[in-house]
């Protein structure tokens, strides 16, 4: 069935369970009207279930093995450091420019469709920094970092006394002057060893008569704004000076929590959409086409400020009014391209319903762990699904554009799970002997987090990132231990003890089971991935601290993190949602039979070439 | 080591040096850059080959695209590739072996057949009919890479702003994704390219970007033209850049800068009131000087018009019907020059104009040089060759609306493996690029070469800017992944 236009609406870990829920209950009237007029079927992820990993498979219609992205963070085999999977940066020397270096591979669906003379529009794709260049246009998605090179570290200005910053978090203590003046410095890109500042005057006027208790905020080149207690500033343009001659642009938005004392939370330092600091989009030069014709918007991968939620420093109030913003931006860049599309392919991806349930999660139980014996609020309770009917009503606007010639999808990555209890997986690995530290060093605090003291000349696994572990295996890691030909026994070995363990303390199932990479992968990027893969019972997550090279004093914890859903689970447990406006040719459709089903649509070639199979008849 | 030169015809120092360009930026921060000054005239037919053969025009005999090719009145011809025979930089890295990729160096038409390939420049008559490369399967690359190749854009002194932006733009993308392409499949020792794109941008755009303009109007839809337009070369430069070794000498730099261009002095206007040049009769409309009836008997000196003049005496027994005793030939020129040099503008101020002696300013005097060269306003005005204006001060233009003139400084950046961190640079000349760069990366400078070398080289860091990421900033990345909080 050919036809000139497919338009993806992308929902970031939209959960079957309760879109299925809903539509019984006729809450998601577009997605309700979708499923009965074309086709409605949940859609089998990848392994792990994970954003960049599985929109990757979606891009390229198959498993990860063919373009690499196995997780967002890997190791360093060189120094056995955790580092972002996702792109790297490169220099040759000083007076080259340092490149931003995709590391997704693979041909995805876009690059097909070039080649065949369609055009594409894409918006936000995780895994898309630097874009790459099809016909058409690009803008990038998760994977963009903040200014940093992070997954996005905020900012926490304050008057009064504070402990050390929290996770991923600058601290800036301000003095202000008898008139509430103070000077701010937000910090910016590496330039060499020292962090490039940007300076921004701070005002701070107490409550007067009738006036508002507000900040005023005034950055080098950027206007004065004022900022009101309870509400995020507009945007802030900074200016980091990186070199004699040299600026970098970014742009900041503040929260203000309150005047006295001052407490001010800055989100990440992101790319300015008009001069980024690397590659945003395709052009090179559609970002700020984007910024002039919907105007100013997040440019960070992960947009939602979870980190400021995370860290207690802004509210949940807070944090939805940011997510909002996020949201109302996207939809501004969907309409925006939506009135000029009239052939190809068009996606555009909306993340905060993923965002939205890994922090809000916890309020569909009270008992969650993450309440730590309080009494969550009720209202809280209905936030996950107002914003559920948020997203059908962008399903219900972005239809209005698709028409007889055209293939309307809706879809999401993955599902969502409860995240009760952190799996310290590094922990397991030391009790079993897998893991050894150094002398006098025991698990725990003191053994610290990137491997710090873990002794590798009697190491033969360890674990880091959400999805697996990998032996130190001689020959490819820096002081590797394990003889490659003992690598089969030691992996069946470690499967076997791993997969099935059960929590001793809740007496629950915490790992269904343990798969090898070689059973789970095919592809020229098997190799990047972990050696072994876990799939956690849903409820249960490895730990971020064993994600990050630490070693806990416990095997298992419970989650006390406003971060309270997730879906890095068995696959089989969280499977994402299809609809599509024709119906779905198949039972059991994959997130990698999409990439074949808009070729198939388009009229295109490629998709024969793929794992998934195309899912129009 | 191997050198790329990425030439921007009229890249104007106020521009490419002064804004906040970044790929631009990090070469000047790396090494060296500042004003250049170009050679007299500052014309891109023959300011590239001078730069590329550090000879000044004298030496190369040619003195601008248009030359007198014998002393009849009719004997001007366009200089093409085949007019200069001096050794080039490609020529001198051939010679110890080197192979060179050449695009779009003026004159390169017809292609040059050197050791490696050519590309033609604005100069190929039509890239569809002609054979514009060297190998000529080249244009067989460059169709499959971008389709048709635009060499320039058809006739840039248009009202239509709209289409030649577009134009220019499309052709900008087009040739550095050729020089792209090349730059990886070709094996090069030397690779100059240069960009006809910004001469064009800064001709068609200046007054709507320059606010000094005298026809500036602060409210035009194209003010950010000019600007935008240095972006998108910084980021099309960033992007070669990206393909390079890091054992690689860069130079970005320009034949000569531009400058706000308010009007045009009708030199042979003035020439024929002044009594220099005799009519027979004086048309009523603009009629190009070789459409005019001279009465060369009665006639010292007529000129040759356009961004600058080049002004010719007629000399007994030089000229067929000269009329200036070679004698005299020195007193004429003496006292034409001095009412050259003190023409006004219409209020009656003085131009400011500078006249400039052949002799004086080459180290040779080959081929025919114009007996006196003449920047009207120090090039603020241009000289129209026509006669019929009705005014020896014009605001249109014989050839179509510009509003730009060339200025006699360009500009340059030079980085590279040793190349020392010395910021701005002064004094530097047009002839010096070619000494500086083969001695920098190796090669022999060629007797007769006139420039001296810029810079010395210094023991070369060879290890890339390795900053370690410290455990703090690893886990200040890393834990900003809501996963791992």
């Amino acid at each position: 069935m050919r036809c000139t236009r497919v338009v993806v609406v992308g929902l970031d870990g939209l959960e079957p369970s309760i879109v299925e829920a809903m539509m019984a209950r006729g809450e998601c009237p577009n997605l309700a009207r979708l499923s009965r007029e074309g086709g409605y079927r949940r859609l089998a992820t990848t392994l792990p279930a994970q954003t960049p990993v599985a929109w990757s498979s979606f891009a390229v219609g198959a498993n990860p093995g063919a373009h690499g992205i196995f997780d967002f963070l890997t190791r360093d085999p060189a120094s056995h450091r955790p580092q972002v999977a996702l792109f790297r940066y490169e220099q040759k020397s000083r007076f080259l420019p340092p490149r931003a270096v995709n590391l997704r591979g693979g041909k995805p669906v876009w690059t097909w469709l070039s080649e065949a003379g369609v055009e594409s529009t894409v918006l936000r794709h995780p895994c898309t920094y630097p874009p790459d260049a099809p016909r058409g246009r690009m803008l990038a998605g998760v994977g963009v970092p903040d200014i940093r090179g992070g997954f996005g570290a905020t900012s926490w200005i304050t008057d009064a006394p504070e402990g050390p910053g929290r996770d991923s978090e600058h601290l800036a203590q301000v003095t202000p002057d008898r008139d509430g003046r103070a000077t701010l410095h937000l910090r910016g890109p590496r330039a060499g060893a020292e962090d490039a500042t940007a300076e921004v005057r701070l005002r701070v006027r107490p409550a007067a008569g009738s006036a508002e208790a507000s900040v005023e905020l005034a950055a080098e080149g950027s206007e004065p704004l004022t900022l009101a207690e309870g509400w995020w500033s507009d945007w802030v343009r900074l200016r980091f000076k990186v070199g004699a001659l040299q600026r970098v642009h970014a742009q900041v938005r503040f929260h203000l929590v309150s005047v006295s004392p001052l407490r001010l939370h800055a989100g990440p330092v992101q790319f300015d959409p008009d001069e980024p600091l690397f590659p945003i989009s395709h052009p090179w030069d559609y970002a700020g086409e984007l910024r002039r014709g919907v105007g100013r918007f997040h440019t960070l991968g992960m947009a939602e400020d979870h980190t400021g939620l995370n860290n207690g420093r802004i509210t949940e109030d807070a944090y939805l009014a940011q997510c909002d913003d996020v949201l109302l931006e996207r939809k501004a860049m969907m309409h925006y391209e939506l009135a000029r599309f009239d052939r190809g392919f068009f996606f555009c991806l909306f993340d905060t319903p993923d965002r939205i349930q890994h922090m809000f999660w916890r309020f569909r139980d009270p008992a969650h762990p993450a309440h730590r014996g309080e009494t969550p609020p009720p209202e809280m309770a209905r936030v996950i699904e107002d914003h559920y009917r948020a997203c059908d009503g962008i399903v219900g606007e972005a239809w209005e554009h698709a028409g007889d010639d055209t293939l309307f999808v809706v879809a999401s990555d993955h599902g969502f799970a409860d995240f009760r209890r952190a799996f310290h997986l590094n922990a397991w690995l030391h009790s079993q002997g897998y893991l050894a530290l150094k002398g006098g060093v025991e698990p725990g605090e003191g053994a610290g987090d990137l491997f710090e003291h873990v002794d590798w000349t009697r190491t033969r696994a360890y674990a880091c990132g959400l999805a697996g572990l990998w032996l130190n295996l001689k020959g490819r890691e820096e002081e590797g231990v394990v003889p490659p030909a003992h690598a089969e026994a030691l992996k069946a070995e470690i499967a076997a003890r791993l997969g099935g363990l059960a929590d001793p303390e809740r007496g629950d199932l915490a790992v269904r089971r343990v798969v090898r990479r070689e059973d789970a992968y095919s592809g020229p990027h098997v190799e990047r991935a972990p050696d072994l893969l876990l799939c956690c019972a849903p409820g249960y997550r490895i730990s971020s601290a064993s994600a990050l090279g630490g070693v806990p004093g416990r095997l298992f914890e419970d989650n006390l993190e406003r971060w309270s859903g997730d879906h890095v689970v068995d696959p089989a447990a969280v499977p994402g949602v299809l609809f599509m406006n024709r119906p779905v040719a198949a039972r059991a459709p994959r997130v990698v039979d999409m990439a074949p089903t808009i070729l198939g649509a388009l009229g295109a070639p490629g998709g024969e070439t793929m794992e998934g199979r195309p899912l129009l008849p | 080591m191997k050198i790329l030169v990425v030439g921007l015809d009229c890249a104007a120092p106020e521009l490419l040096l002064g804004e906040p360009l970044p790929n631009i930026r990090r070469l000047m921060e790396a090494g060296a850059y500042g004003r250049l000054e170009s050679i007299v005239p500052p014309i891109t037919v023959p300011a590239w080959m001078s730069m590329s053969t550090s000879r000044d025009p004298g030496v190369l005999g040619v003195y601008g695209f248009r030359n007198r090719v014998d002393h009849s009145y009719a004997g001007m011809r366009t200089a093409d590739s085949r007019w200069f025979r001096a050794l080039t930089m490609w020529d001198q890295v051939a010679i110890q072996g080197g192979r060179s990729v050449i695009v779009g160096v003026p004159p390169s038409y017809p292609p040059r057949p050197i050791n490696g390939v050519s590309v033609g420049c604005f100069l190929t008559p039509d890239t569809a009919t002609s054979t514009y490369t060297h190998p000529a399967s080249a244009a067989e690359r460059i169709r499959a890479w971008v389709g048709d190749y635009p060499v320039d854009v058809k006739g840039f002194r248009t009202e239509d702003k709209d289409k030649l932006h577009a134009d220019v733009l499309t052709m900008t993308r087009k040739h550095f994704e050729v020089v792209r392409r090349l730059m990886v499949e070709e094996p090069w020792d030397y690779f100059h390219f240069v960009e006809i794109g910004l001469d064009r941008i800064h001709h068609g755009f200046w007054k709507h970007h320059d606010p000094k303009h005298v026809r500036h109007d602060p409210s035009n839809p194209y003010k950010d033209v000019v600007r935008d337009y240095y972006r998108l070369l910084d980021h099309e430069i960033g992007t070669v850049m990206g393909l390079l070794d890091a054992d690689t000498l860069v130079l970005v730099v320009s034949d000569h800068g531009a400058r706000a261009l308010d009007g045009g002095f009708c030199v042979n206007e003035w020439l024929a009131d002044q009594g220099d040049l005799a009519l027979r009769s004086r048309p009523s409309t603009p009629t190009p000087f070789e459409e005019l009836d001279v009465d060369w008997a009665r006639t010292r000196a007529w000129s040759s018009g356009g961004y600058y003049a080049r002004v010719f005496l007629n000399v007994r027994g030089r000229e067929p019907e000269g009329t200036i005793a070679p004698q005299e030939y020195g007193a004429v020129r003496d006292e034409l020059a001095a009412r050259l040099e003190a023409t006004t503008d219409p209020e009656g101020r003085p131009l400011g104009t500078k006249v400039f002696r052949p002799e004086e300013i080459y180290r040779r005097v080959e081929g025919i040089a114009p007996d006196l060269i003449v920047h009207f306003g120090d090039l603020a005005w241009r000289a129209v060759g026509g006669v019929g204006w009705g005014a020896v001060h014009v605001q249109e233009n014989d050839t179509g609306p510009d509003d730009c003139n060339h200025a006699q400084f360009g500009a340059f950046v030079l980085a590279g493996p040793g190349v020392p961190a010395l910021g701005e640079l002064k004094g530097a000349k047009l002839l010096d690029i070619a000494p500086t760069l083969l001695e920098h990366a190796g090669y022999d400078v060629p007797d007769g070469m006139q420039g001296t070398a810029l810079v010395r080289a210094v023991p070369a860091d060879g290890a890339p800017p390795g900053e370690q990421d410290d455990d703090a900033l690893v886990r200040e990345r890393l834990r900003g992944l809501g996963y791992l909080g």
